[in-house]
């Protein structure tokens, strides 16, 4: 296949043609006894097609003349002489010259064929690269690099992606090298408003080698791309040019995409969030300001000086304000770690734990408001040490303890049990309270759910949810059956060994 | 010492938590001093030579953790830090620091008149007792062995270690880093695995209820804490 070679290499194939040429004329000599001169026009043809297929158009031309002249002076009597004895040779000459010609005229088209073909497979390739890339990024910043470092890779030059902003040119992203003046500003200002492709030869005071590009999606101007060659001579070519230009339309489909995902996220994320805090507000001003008017209740009684009050009663007042108190730290405690979950702020750091330590500090951590409530524990000495947040799983269980305490009643007693099952730890908290509905097992441990009831007992259904929280970051699960027993069972199931890549990164 | 020649200095930014703190110490004999800042505290200590300190960390000026750095330079000074923080991490910086105690708010003042007991007896305790005994539970370190109940408790070298370094300290907590680098040494600092079961050991052999501790209580995400009294 020919190559587009440097001329510096011109000179050799010619040479190399006639080196052909030699070498026909010297092979021909021997048979020129054997067989009619006329058949050795054949070995020249083989020499012309030769040259046209691996030398060029130019080489191949000169193979045909040379030829034909090699052919008259070494084999047409009378030889050595340019002359010839029968006029039929001249149809010869003519003959071989002529196909010479157009095998030379065939072999230069095909090598132009599949030079094209070449760079329309490369300008495939890049397309095909570049959407490839696009589609993998999702941010816009990712995007935007995605684009600059293909084009600049691509047409050799410094990119920049710029956008405008209240009549003035944001320049959003750019190749380090490229620099930007007034005069290019006001042509970006200018494709931007136009939406049309600006150039040198478009425009008279634009430097050559400067390409500019509206991204343009539709109706929709999503930016201007800046593409100055780094040769300052080098003007793209219309291949180039029509390239860069759907470099430019793909870009801005990405672009497009990903403003609409950024978007949608956004409102996504705006509705969530007003519903969280409408939610929030209703369940937290009544579950603060419960505790709170306890609180302030007892105390202005405590400070009413015409009230008189016997030591009982006092006693009785600071004891409620004290527990109203403790409440209120538990809820102001709960809605922190939401927050924390919500927010991805709370990391899991695993180390080897022991379960019965965790129920010991558990139960000291319930203290008074165990009351004279009887808790057996089953809980075998030989379990292994789990690997878990200690910290987060006290949390767990002192949420899933508070639970049962609320919710059985006075002289009911709770249950806790561990055991090992398969790959997993499982601590079970279970009661003999009212126990959950079976439609709401599942729901109680969303956030704010809290299963309707009349007993008028509070808390801001955050409780669960945490728990769930925590759990799911262990890799663990959490669940809320109905046990044959007539008993409420929360079951928190713990990995026993942690994977690789779960591994803290302490 | 009587508790009347107690001086405490607290040092807390928030008006509201030293008047508290100002009304409760005082009822129970104390003599309060307060500063608001930790350059104050820095120059107070110097000046009044408190007994005791009671320190907050979210100081305006420099962190708490830096006051207490600064201060176990040339003072044993007991310091017990109040904060709201209640990370562990935070905790572990304060103790590892130097901190004797560690109270996060809200508390109440219960909480923190024992603790404040158990950090001023052990300024003036000689440290030199040969017996420590404490309810059922009597550690006799001259002879290295352990009673419960009148019984003989068989302990493993690392075990006895454990419970000699906890008795010593009562009432303090020992962050995990702490107890491993006395009782096995550095580079196994980290090996929290070994602190566990050999913890969990102890209270078995010691503990009437291991999962019910009263010796041995469990500072979660900190270390241990050995009962006060």
């Amino acid at each position: 296949m020919v190559r587009m070679l440097p001329s510096k290499m011109a000179w050799r194939r010619y040479g190399q043609s006639v080196i052909l040429v030699v070498i026909a004329t010297l092979l021909g000599q021997p048979i020129r006894v054997l067989i009619n001169p006329t058949n050795l026009v054949m070995l020249y043809l083989l020499v012309v097609v030769i040259s046209a297929v691996w030398l060029g158009r130019g080489p191949a031309v000169l193979s045909a003349f040379l030829g034909v002249l090699a052919f008259d002076v070494f084999f047409v009597p009378p030889r050595f002489m340019l002359g010839v004895a029968d006029t039929q040779y001249l149809l010869t000459f003519a003959g071989l010259l002529l196909v010479g010609l157009v095998i030379s005229a065939l072999a230069a088209h095909a090598s132009v064929q599949a030079h094209a073909a070449r760079q329309r497979e490369q300008q495939a390739i890049a397309g095909y690269e570049l959407s490839r890339d696009l589609a993998a990024a999702s941010e816009v910043s990712e995007l935007l690099h995605v684009i600059m470092s293909h084009t600049a890779r691509l047409f050799a030059c410094d990119v920049a992606v710029c956008g405008m902003e209240s009549g003035h040119v944001t320049w959003q992203a750019a190749t380090p090298q490229f620099t930007a003046d007034q005069n290019l500003a006001a042509l970006v200002t200018q494709v931007w408003q136009s939406g049309k492709t600006t150039r040198a030869g478009v425009e008279s005071n634009i430097a050559a080698g400067v390409n500019i590009l509206p991204l343009q999606a539709g109706e929709k101007m999503l930016g201007v791309l800046v593409v100055k060659r780094r040769a300052t001579d080098a003007s793209l070519n219309s291949e180039q040019q029509r390239l860069l230009a759907s470099f430019a339309s793909q870009s801005a489909l990405a672009l497009e995409r990903a403003q609409l995902a950024r978007t949608a996220r956004e409102a996504e994320i705006l509705q969530a969030k007003e519903e969280l805090q409408t939610t929030l507000l209703n369940s937290i001003s009544h579950d603060l300001r419960t505790p709170l008017s306890s609180i302030t209740g007892a105390l202005s009684s405590l400070l009413d000086e015409t009230a008189a009050l016997t030591e009982a009663t006092r006693r009785d007042l600071l004891e409620n304000a004290w527990d109203e108190a403790a409440r209120l730290n538990q809820l102001v405690s709960n809605l922190l770690d939401m927050t924390r979950l919500e927010a991805g702020a709370i990391t899991v750091h695993r180390d080897p734990g022991d379960v019965q330590d965790l129920i010991g500090v558990v139960l000291a951590r319930l203290g008074s408001r165990l009351g004279a409530r009887p808790v057996s524990l089953d809980i075998p000495h030989d379990l292994p040490l789990v690997p878990m947040d200690f910290v987060l799983m006290v949390q767990v269980m002192v949420n899933l303890l508070d639970n049962a305490l609320k919710y059985s009643g006075e002289g009911q007693p709770i249950a806790i049990r561990a055991c090992t099952t398969g790959a997993h730890l499982r601590i079970a908290v279970a009661d003999q309270g009212i126990g959950i509905p079976e439609d709401d097992r599942e729901q109680v441990f969303a956030k704010f759910y809290r299963v309707p009831r009349a007993d008028g007992q509070t808390g801001t259904g955050l409780g669960l949810s945490i728990c769930k929280g925590i759990v799911e970051a262990h890799g663990g699960r959490i669940a809320v059956q109905r046990s044959d027993q007539e008993e409420t069972v929360v079951t928190v199931d713990l990995p026993l060994t942690v994977s690789g890549d779960e591994r803290n990164e302490a | 010492m009587s508790e009347a020649e107690v001086h405490i200095l607290v040092v807390d930014d928030e008006r509201a938590i030293r008047r508290f703190l100002h009304t409760s110490l005082s009822a129970h004999g104390y003599t309060v001093q307060e500063v608001s800042t930790g350059e104050e505290a820095l120059a107070q200590v110097t000046r009044a030579r408190p007994d005791i300190m009671i320190l907050d960390l979210g100081l305006p000026d420099i962190d708490g953790v830096d006051v207490v750095r600064r201060l176990r330079e040339w003072t044993q000074l007991p310091i017990i830090i109040l904060s709201v923080r209640e990370h562990e991490q935070d905790k572990i910086m304060a103790l590892d620091a130097g901190a004797d105690d560690y109270l996060t708010k809200p508390f109440g003042v219960g909480e923190l008149m024992a603790r404040l007991r158990v950090a001023l007896r052990r300024v003036s305790q000689s440290g030199d007792e040969p017996v420590i005994v404490v309810q059922d539970l009597t550690v006799d370190l001259g002879q290295r062995t352990v009673n419960m109940a009148g019984q003989p408790v068989q302990l493993t070298p690392t075990e006895y270690d454990l419970l000699r370094l906890l008795a010593l300290h009562r009432g303090k907590v020992l962050t995990h880093t702490h107890l491993l680098q006395q009782v096995r040494g550095a580079g196994y600092e980290n090996d929290l695995h070994l602190l566990r079961v050999n913890i969990s050991n102890l209270r078995r052999k010691i503990e009437p209820e291991p999962a019910r501790p009263r010796y041995i209580m469990t500072e979660p995400g900190v270390g241990y804490r050995f009962l006060a009294e």
